[in-house]
């Protein structure tokens, strides 16, 4: 090592200690928004197809618009604080019903426009929606649409004999973007050839897996008659072609009319899905069955539109950067920091700018509810969408502290497959054993409501079915009924719940009420989050702590989750009748005796409880006195054009 | 010290080709994968998203194919923050991280080094008592209760600093001095024991004989021979202070790179988890190799080999 270098050691270590604090400085800083509120954490995507929690929808519904929107009715709020909400024209000025009920007819607003002054047109909103059905999306809310007439059987690439089937072949622009779409070949589906099905597995996760692999074998025969390339549709000579998405290795080990040709998608026609764009501002939607929540569907964020020249152009998920992003609602994104923050501004292509009153706002993302509060009490923040639970009785003294009931229950999941909780008698004890009043004023302390049904109280017309209250003089009695007086003969229970304190400090009450009341011996077991959904799918557990917030205010959200194998049902609850019950709910015309219906299958589900209700939620915020037209809902939604600045008492 | 350097980096691609496959099977042995949520989706969607991910390859293909764009520098989408792909993920929180930290380690060596000479020098005094007593608390009281004071004392008590975000000077000095303080008692204890070690050797003797002063020895002689130490602590320690803390970054809402080493392995963002463990691999070895050619360059007894 030379001298010098060694001499120059010590300057050179200055030099770059300096350099890199003025670099560490050179950020700049920001001009305030007119509005700061805390989103909570960082949105996982601004993707309206693809989001599916609420500080996402926060940011979407501030950038996008829907068919309609969720609006506060012009009364006083009533005896719980709350403001009823209804869905009302945004992008669609107007709807019609028909007399079935079954097909709304949405007349786009002439002056609706995307930010960059296109009109938005009814074939936007078609093309989004067949975006978010597609397979190919995978969009977690695609059931959300699944009301339409063949969107399900799109969405889960079902086809039968005798459909019209579109044909995706192998030749998109790019093959990992699903649009611009590759050319579509259209035809009706004349035959399946299926190769021999591979042995059923025992593990229920790899079966279906075997499963799907196996259906990419399958060969279809479909008359073609109908070519389209990007926008161009040609009818083309009826020809028989045979489509196979991954075809054999060796041709001729399946016996095919025709040469197998690859193909990404078979897929029913889209056409066929009850969406059409009859001219430029007329969108016709068709459903299965008279759907009375459809209004409230259309204003949730997953059946946003997105501009399509931009999801084309950019690709998924460049199209949401904000240098990129097109979007048609009340605000657009001036940039996105990671974990930082969103800011918005106004947009002024917006229809209803006029009537919107912030220019700028941040949508932080502050994952800390003490630290939330701190930037709250100390002005960075005019809306905290949390408080630390630990504080809230003191907190629920101050006026700018605003608490309503929420339709979001806390529940626990009963594995009703394992002895002896199979028994419906012992799951009734347990549930009566729990005193759900003190898990309320002791743990959660933040108002709350102890819960005896699953649907939450507050929504119109809705009259709950209740499970028993409690009472350890009865619960003893069910407990001796089902062949345990006394607890006698009863294994030890497993309560598993997703680490997390809150959960920890539930399952220990409720595991100390177990034993003292009923003599049942309980283990706690908390698990990380990706196990402890792992468990719950396989529905290897006992009982297991859960939640549910509702998708649309309606109790079919509730109570259509436990269905015979539904998707989110994770208990093994298996009854007909109550299928029935769902399945009347869904065709009834008339409003009135649907939810008795839907009160029925309550009445069932709480009389067989599959799960055992504990508290409903409620939602927390604090609001700075200065933000007016602020209001509380059972959804939790504040929409931001609405919120204005005014004097601070 | 070319030769050295080559060695070097030798060894380094040879250790991030075992923290890649050790990362790389770890991840894929925990139970859950990235797509488990509490909404169950359908086989058929969930085989496509898997597909898009490449999920449904055989798991050496998966590795393979990983591998080839890990050593591209391409570690693909997020899993999770969907809107991104890792290295964005990385270059956004990654200076973020690295200006919260230059600051804290600025202010850890300033205040570690003057309070270790001062104690040394001063030994048995008050300022020695006070400043290893100031050291010993700074080095044992975790971050979070540290931040939590400082946040009780400096925003509410007195209004000084805002109590969190970022973006501004202002909000960089709180998070700055709570991330710094742990290292700053730890090197105030390193220099005062090199100090104390180097003052009684002979060439120090030598110097005060030579007839230079005080200052001179202390600054010029002393300190070159008892900072080795020091160094070497600095080596991981930077390493770890620009990936950011968790506990902090949570406490002041720093977008910063910490947490991302905590939710990417809770929610199996298997990309985003091999792309930060891979960074702090590379960070680390830097570092390390950095203070072995400051080694050098210090202690010409040093060669490097």
């Amino acid at each position: 090592m030379s001298p010098t270098i060694r001499k120059l050691f010590p300057y050179m270590v200055v030099f770059v200690v300096v350099g890199a604090m003025g670099w560490a400085l050179s950020f700049g800083t920001l001009p305030k928004a007119d509005f700061s509120f805390n989103n909570g954490t960082e949105p996982k995507t601004i993707d309206p197809a693809k989001a599916t929690g609420s500080p996402e929808g926060r940011i979407i519904n501030a950038l996008f618009e829907g068919l309609l929107r969720d609006h506060p009715l012009d009364v006083p709020p009533d005896a719980s604080g709350l403001t009823p909400m209804e869905p009302r024209p945004a992008m669609a000025e107007s709807f019609t019903l028909s007399e079935d009920g079954r097909t709304y007819t949405f007349k786009i607003r002439p002056t609706a426009r995307w930010s960059n002054g296109e009109a938005v047109t009814a074939d936007d909103f078609v093309w989004s929606w067949r975006r978010f059905l597609h397979p190919a999306t995978a969009c977690i809310y695609a059931y959300q649409l699944y009301y339409l007439t063949n969107a399900e059987k799109y969405n889960t690439s079902v086809v039968e004999v005798g459909d019209v089937v579109e044909v995706e072949l192998p030749d998109r622009p790019d093959e990992f973007q699903p649009f611009p779409r590759g050319t579509l070949l259209r035809g009706e589906l004349r035959e399946i050839i299926k190769p021999p099905k591979p042995e059923p597995i025992k593990d229920a996760k790899a079966n279906a897996k075997a499963l799907s692999k196996w259906k990419e074998t399958w060969a279809y025969v479909v008359a073609v008659n109908q070519q389209q390339r990007v926008d161009e549709i040609q009818d083309i000579e009826p020809t028989v072609r045979v489509f196979c998405i991954s075809p054999p290795k060796e041709p001729g080990k399946l016996a095919a009319p025709a040469k197998i040709e690859p193909c990404l998608h078979v897929l029913i026609d889209f056409d066929t899905v009850g969406v059409h764009a009859t001219d430029k501002t007329t969108l016709v939607v068709q459903l299965n069955n008279r759907t009375p929540f459809f209004t409230n569907l259309v204003a949730f964020y997953p059946l946003h539109p997105v501009n399509r020249r931009c999801v084309e152009k950019y690709g998924t998920p460049n199209w949401t950067k904000a240098e990129n992003l097109v979007n048609n609602g009340p605000f657009n994104m001036q940039f996105r920091r990671l974990r930082d923050r969103v800011r918005l501004v106004k947009n002024p292509e917006y229809w209803n700018a006029e009537n919107v009153a912030l220019e700028v706002i941040d949508a932080l993302a502050v994952p800390m509810e003490s630290t939330s509060l701190n930037m709250y009490l100390t002005g960075q923040l005019d809306w905290s969408t949390t408080a630390p639970s630990a504080i809230m009785p003191e907190l629920s003294q101050r006026d700018d502290f605003v608490r309503a009931p929420m339709l979001t229950t806390y529940f626990y999941r009963v594995n009703v497959n394992r002895p002896p909780l199979d028994n419906p008698l012992v799951r009734k004890a347990l549930n009566r054993a729990i005193d759900k009043s003190i898990i309320c004023e002791k743990v959660t302390k933040g108002g709350q409501i102890p819960a005896r049904s699953f649907v939450p109280p507050g929504l119109a017309g809705f009259k709950s079915g209740l499970a028993g209250d409690f009472n350890p003089e009865e619960a003893r009695k069910l407990l001796a009924e089902a062949g345990y007086p006394g607890g006698r003969g009863l294994r030890k229970i497993q309560i598993v719940y997703n680490t997390n304190e809150g959960h920890k400090m539930i399952a220990e009450v409720i595991a100390q009420q177990w034993h003292e009341h009923l003599n049942v011996e309980v283990e706690l077991r908390n698990l990380e989050w990706g196990v402890f959904l792992n468990t719950l799918h396989q529905v290897e557990y006992d009982v297991a702590r859960s939640a549910w917030i509702a998708d649309y205010p309606d109790p079919n959200t509730f109570l259509d989750m436990f269905v015979t194998d539904g998707g989110n049902n994770e208990t093994g609850f298996a009854n007909p009748k109550y299928d029935q019950l769902i399945a009347d709910a869904a065709s009834e015309p008339d409003a009135k005796k649907r939810m008795e219906i839907l009160h029925d299958a309550e009445e069932l589900l709480m009389d067989e409880l599959p799960i055992i209700p504990i508290y409903f939620y409620v939602s927390v915020n604090m609001v700075s006195p200065r933000v007016k037209n602020f209001t509380a809902n059972l959804q939790d939604v504040h929409p931001l054009h609405l919120l204005r600045i005014g004097k601070s008492k | 010290m070319a030769a050295f350097l080559l060695k070097r980096f030798l060894w380094m691609v040879l250790t991030l080709w075992i923290v890649f496959t050790v990362t790389f099977f770890l991840m894929r042995a925990v139970p859950g994968g990235p797509f488990d949520g509490e909404k169950q989706l359908s086989p058929a969607i969930k085989r496509n998203i898997e597909k898009r991910y490449h999920f449904d390859d055989p798991l050496a293909v998966q590795y393979l194919d990983n591998l080839r764009r890990a050593a591209m520098f391409d570690f693909g989408p997020s899993l999770k923050l969907e809107d991104y792909t890792v290295n964005e993920v990385i270059a956004e929180g990654f200076p973020i991280s690295a200006s919260l930290g230059i600051f804290a380690m600025v202010f850890a060596l300033t205040l570690g080094t003057t309070a270790g000479i001062v104690s040394a020098i001063k030994r048995h005094s008050a300022y020695d008592v006070g400043f290893m007593i100031l050291a010993t608390v700074g080095v044992a009281v975790p971050n979070f209760v540290l931040a939590s004071l400082a946040v009780v004392v400096f925003v509410f008590q007195v209004h000084l600093f805002p109590a969190a975000g970022w973006g501004t000077v202002r909000q960089l000095i709180l998070p700055a001095l709570c991330l710094g303080a742990p290292f700053a008692g730890y090197i105030a204890r390193l220099t005062r024991t090199g100090m104390l070690e180097v003052m009684g050797l002979d060439y120090i003797r030598t110097a005060y004989a030579k007839g230079l002063s005080h200052r001179r020895v202390v600054l010029r002689h002393a300190l070159k021979g008892a900072i080795t130490p020091v160094i070497s602590y600095l080596g991981p320690a930077t390493a770890g202070i620009l990936t950011g803390s968790l506990v902090l970054e949570r406490i002041f809402a720093i977008p910063g790179m910490g947490s991302h080493f905590i939710e990417a392995a809770t929610q199996r963002d298997y990309p985003l988890a091999m792309g930060v463990t891979l960074v702090y691999t590379f960070l680390l070895f830097f570092m390390n190799t950095l203070v072995d050619v400051s080694y050098a360059l210090i202690d010409p007894r040093i060669k490097l080999g």
